[in-house]
């Protein structure tokens, strides 16, 4: 008996280990859709009231979608939607609201939309381009007669105004951040909007590119839904912005159908104005926007591998290996690394608290030697474009910024360094009089060994391996770095407050992507005083990096129209970013890692899809991107 | 104590066991005395590379000894690696949809496809109901089959520095080949590289090191807790057993994982090293052993050879050490492996998680697992960066669980043969 418990036993941990060797199966990817077309559930609302989604709480089970009609995400939506506020901040309602740069705009809609990859802006619920002033000190333009609200009122020049007011009188963030640069947003008459922006001490406009960002940044919300709230919250901001919202009024193409813990699904509103000559022409293709509430990025990927998803926003590790290796007709953006468009600066920031990174020799030395193509290839297997490929500066890769430093200018080009130059820190650190003098491998500086901490928050897997990557060339050089990875709940804490606790010497974060302020945005929170040694500070500079002579140029920057002097502007600020070093960018990375599954549709922008303007990867939800809605098909 | 040695080595089990974990261990001693790379340097510039012999292609082009071999099947071989079968029925099928008419194409004639191909492939084209994934897919087999069929050699090039122009300076031909041996840099990666472009084999062989030095020294460590604790419960009893099983079982309806996550998170990551989190997992694990040996105590004292080393005036530390702890001698070495076995399965379990050890300084199996399933491994089918984890993991708590039974066997007389 004894003997054969023990077999079984051999037999039953050696199955396992099978098990768990086995390939994944090479999921055969379901082409054919549910064969039903007739929808298991009758869309909210069906004529006369478009869409009121707080008449229709839809049913748990009666949410199986018909899968020929329902666009699967993944990636924006973690945890599960809270509300549905435009005004909160706190929503956790990633589909549906990002007041940003390239907003998202599937329910709530911004005047304007911007192209990350032509850097235009294009009319949404605006009539035509908008104009400036000859003063450059107000912005004039009209809304669209056909834009209306999903209660199928129109959408005036009052609804924008009173958003604004709004914004202001309840200071939510929108109205906390923009405050400072426009003085107000007034409807002149009920198709014309004039922005006015807060003037200097010199008449001129103290920041004109935030006032236009302003247009395609932030939602136009409806005036009578407003005041709705407000009387229902009774003019208290907190409840103003805690209230859950469901009974909001939007004039995007989709509402709500159902949201849990599990999943949150947005419908289309079938008389979504944009159907209207003057816009898109037609409804978009899917009829529902789905988003599965996935536990992890692995959860996500197999999802994506299965077919379960059409576009995913998060990072497959590898991801070449989905089409290459698993065959499956899963593609990115671009056919070959970096796969997609970079568009943001992850970047590791030296904290000049810190004991010897005042001094820059040390700052270089580490930045020089750090080996940039391994984070690139290991990191982020690929999915970023090299810094032989694109070497620093201030912008992203994209040529619309490339374009507006002189990158042929030789004294920059002697100044952007490539990295794992192992030789040149030595020598750098030698010259500073930086050495070993105490012969245990370590360097000194004044005599006090050179020990720093490299940190990146905990599970953020692309961020810890290339702070791994940075603590080994430490190594190389004679300075001793260890890396250590904080849960993000300790990590922003303590790196949005100077001065920065110990402990965090290196550190990475995040930069600004792409957009109508850029690379003016980012520069502004790389290097700007004005957030340098503050507390609670979510803007940048948590280096503590000052310099007068790139405060004076960034504050010049948004108020000069001659291209020669901006080009020479930002040439300048380059030059000093990359003399001083106050932080080193360790990888370019997308904005939205925009991987597509076509089991179900095909039609998702590519870089040879030839649109014009062309539809940015920003998984057909972010500002110029919600083209891409309009332009898919189903694949039989 | 011979004879002692000489039973354990009769048991199969034991044996078993035993071999398994010495194999592991002269692995661990050996290896390093050969391969003498740091087991943390990353080596390749890119992740998860396969498990292989890496020749440099570099000094294969440059080695003064080409030997030319004609062999039969090279061009079929050449041809099948970068045309399967599946491509030609989708070449097929592309033409197909082009226009060309089925009963032309003859997929097992490869250069009359490829000629066709050639004639009518237009990376641009539409083809009616194709998505786009399939379009990059036949654009990439388009560039795979340029020149396929090529007998001609590859011209080497070299850039004249004077004139700035590309003179030949020689050529590779199809028919010629290098002998390994005599290539100057070949490096055999047997379980290929992880994630970071680490050595996994070098990697596994000093975190099964790693991770043996975590197991015995939690193993150690709980084992001489729980064994003082239960001897001066076990045998002073009263209020000392009364306060000792107070302690003991607090701590058993605690679970000890949750102790060891919360100790673990606690302490935080900068100070987690190796041995610290060795001594944390030692410390949350004691408690079975103390009961275990406190009721083996109490059988035990109330035993003639004891009263009679009482009445002969001995301390209690002496009868403890003489009288006590020789026959429960053989029951603390089992619990002692199985302290162990278990402390590296916590290891494991507590690295997974993410409370392990630091990243940069040793590597342990518990961290590979971790970074393998960060990055995906098991998704992606990347076997080689976790599954020779999953099996040193196996291994080691096997042979000792192996040996455990074995000595049980041996010691116990319940179940003695």
């Amino acid at each position: 008996m004894k003997r054969i418990s023990f077999v079984l036993s051999v037999l039953i941990v050696f199955s396992m280990l099978l098990a768990a060797c086995g390939t994944p199966a090479t999921t055969e990817v379901p082409t054919a859709a549910p064969a039903t077309s007739e929808a298991p559930t009758a869309a909210p609302g069906t004529t006369e009231a478009p869409t009121v989604a707080p008449t229709t709480e839809v049913a748990a089970e009666e949410t199986v979608l018909p899968r020929n009609e329902t666009l699967y995400f993944n990636g924006q939506q973690w945890g599960s939607v809270v509300c549905w506020n435009p005004y909160s901040a706190n929503c956790n309602n990633a589909m549906a609201i990002a007041q940003q740069d390239n907003a998202r705009i599937i329910m709530f809609e911004t005047p304007y939309i911007y192209n990350m990859l032509d850097g235009n802006v294009y009319p949404l619920l605006a009539d035509g381009d908008y104009a400036w002033n000859a003063d450059r000190t107000e912005i004039t333009f009209k809304i669209k007669a056909a834009a209306k609200w999903s209660d199928g009122t129109p959408v005036t020049a009052d609804d924008v105004a009173y958003t604004w007011a709004s914004h202001i009188k309840y200071q939510d963030n929108v109205g906390v951040g923009s405050q400072d640069y426009i003085a107000d947003i007034v409807a002149t008459d009920p198709q014309t909007v004039v922005v006015k922006a807060k003037l200097g001490t010199d008449g001129k406009a103290i920041n004109p590119l935030i006032v236009q960002a302003y247009l395609s940044s932030n939602y136009v919300m409806q005036k009578a839904w407003t005041q709705t709230l407000e009387a229902r919250t009774g003019g208290d901001p907190t409840k103003f912005m805690a209230d859950t919202a469901e009974d909001v009024v939007f004039s995007g193409p989709y509402g709500k159908y159902f949201a849990d813990d599990t999943k949150v699904v947005y419908v289309r509103n079938d008389n979504y104005w944009g159907q209207d000559a003057s816009m898109w022409g037609k409804l978009p293709a899917p009829k529902y926007l789905a988003h599965i509430i996935y536990k992890d990025n692995a959860a996500g990927t197999t999802a994506l591998q299965a077919g379960e998803v059409d576009i995913s926003q998060q990072f497959n590790a590898n991801v070449q290996d989905l089409w290459l290796k698993d065959q499956l007709p899963i593609s990115t953006y671009l056919p070959e690394p970096p796969y997609g468009i970079g568009a943001s600066l992850p970047t590791a920031y030296f904290n000049l608290g810190s004991y010897g990174l005042d001094q820059l020799a040390i700052r270089k030395a580490i930045a020089i030697a750090v080996d940039y193509d391994t984070i690139i290839s290991n990191a982020m297997t690929n999915q970023s474009a090299t810094f032989v490929q694109v070497p620093r500066s201030l912008m992203n890769p994209t040529a619309g910024e490339q374009a507006l430093y002189d990158s042929s200018d030789p004294s920059i080009k002697a100044l952007q360094f490539a990295g794992k130059d192992i030789e040149g820190a030595n020598k750098i650190l030698d010259d500073a009089d930086i050495k070993d003098t105490n012969g245990d491998g370590n360097r000194e500086y004044n005599g006090q060994e050179l020990h720093y901490v490299a940190v990146a928050p905990n599970g953020w897997s692309d961020w810890q391996a290339a702070i791994e990557v940075v603590a080994a060339a430490g190594k190389e050089i004679g300075i001793d770095i260890t890396s250590n990875f904080p849960e993000w709940s300790v990590y922003q804490t303590v790196i949005t407050n100077w001065p920065i606790a110990e402990g965090y010497d290196i550190f990475m974060m995040w930069s600004d992507g792409a957009g109508p302020t850029q690379p003016w945005g980012r520069i502004n929170h790389f290097m700007n005083s004005a957030y340098a040694q503050t507390m609670n500070n979510w803007n940048g500079n948590w280096g503590g990096y000052m310099n007068p002579a790139a405060d004076e140029l960034i504050n010049e920057i948004p108020t000069l129209t001659d291209a020669a002097k901006i080009k020479a502007d930002y040439t300048e600020l380059v030059k000093i970013y990359l003399t001083d070093i106050p932080s080193f960018t360790l990888m370019y990375r997308p904005q939205s890692f925009h991987t597509v599954n076509e089991s179900v549709w095909t039609g998702f922008p590519n870089s040879s899809d030839g649109s014009n303007p062309p539809v940015p990867p920003l998984d057909c939800t972010d500002g110029y991107s919600i083209a891409c809605l309009y332009n898919l098909t189903l694949v039989n | 104590m011979k004879q002692t040695l000489q039973q354990v080595f009769h048991s199969g089990k034991f044996i078993v066991g035993f071999v398994i974990f010495m194999a592991l261990l002269l692995l661990v001693i050996i290896y390093p005395l050969f391969i003498k790379d740091a087991p943390l340097a990353i080596i390749a510039q890119g992740s998860f590379f396969p498990p292989g012999t890496y020749v440099n292609i570099y000094d294969s082009i440059n080695t003064t000894d080409i030997y030319t071999l004609n062999l039969q099947d090279a061009a079929a071989n050449r041809i099948s690696s970068k045309l399967s079968n599946d491509d030609r029925e989708a070449m097929k099928e592309w033409l197909i949809g082009d226009g060309v008419p089925a009963d032309q194409i003859d997929t097992s004639d490869t250069a009359s496809l490829l000629d066709l191909w050639e004639k009518n492939y237009d990376p641009q084209k539409n083809i009616p109901g194709m998505i786009f994934a399939q379009k990059r897919y036949y654009q990439r087999l388009n560039d795979s089959v340029q020149g396929i069929l090529s007998t001609e050699g590859e011209i080497l090039a070299a850039l004249n520095p004077e004139t700035g122009t590309l003179e030949q300076i020689g050529t590779v031909n199809q028919s010629d080949y290098v002998n390994i041996d005599q290539v100057a840099n070949v490096r055999v990666l047997p379980l290929g590289t992880d994630n970071f472009g680490r050595d996994v084999l070098t990697e596994l062989v000093k975190a099964i090191e790693v991770s043996l030095e975590i197991g015995f020294v939690a193993g150690i460590v709980a084992t001489l807790i729980g064994l003082t604790l239960g001897l001066l419960s076990g045998y002073i009893g009263g209020w000392v057993d009364d306060m000792i099983m107070f302690v003991t079982n607090l701590f058993t309806v605690i679970p000890s994982f949750v102790l060891l996550v919360l100790i673990s998170f606690s302490i935080g990551q900068e100070q987690r090293g190796a041995v610290t989190i060795a001594i944390v997992i030692g410390l949350t694990s004691w408690v079975w052993t103390t009961r275990a040996v406190r009721s083996q105590v109490i059988s035990l004292r109330n035993r003639d050879h004891v009263n009679l080393s009482k009445i002969a005036g001995h301390s209690i530390f002496h009868i403890i050490l003489n009288d006590i702890l020789p026959y429960i001698a053989s029951y603390v070495v089992m619990a002692l492996i199985l302290q162990i076995s278990s402390a590296i399965l916590a290891e494991a379990s507590l690295s997974i998680l993410g409370l392990g050890p630091k990243t940069s300084v040793v590597p342990t199996l518990g961290l590979m697992m971790n970074w393998a399933m960060i990055y995906q491994a098991e998704i992606l089918g990347k076997w080689w960066a976790y599954f020779p984890v999953i099996v040193a993991i196996a291994l080691i708590t096997f042979s000792m669980n192996l040996m455990n039974t074995g000595l049980d066997q041996v010691f116990n007389p319940a179940l003695r043969d």
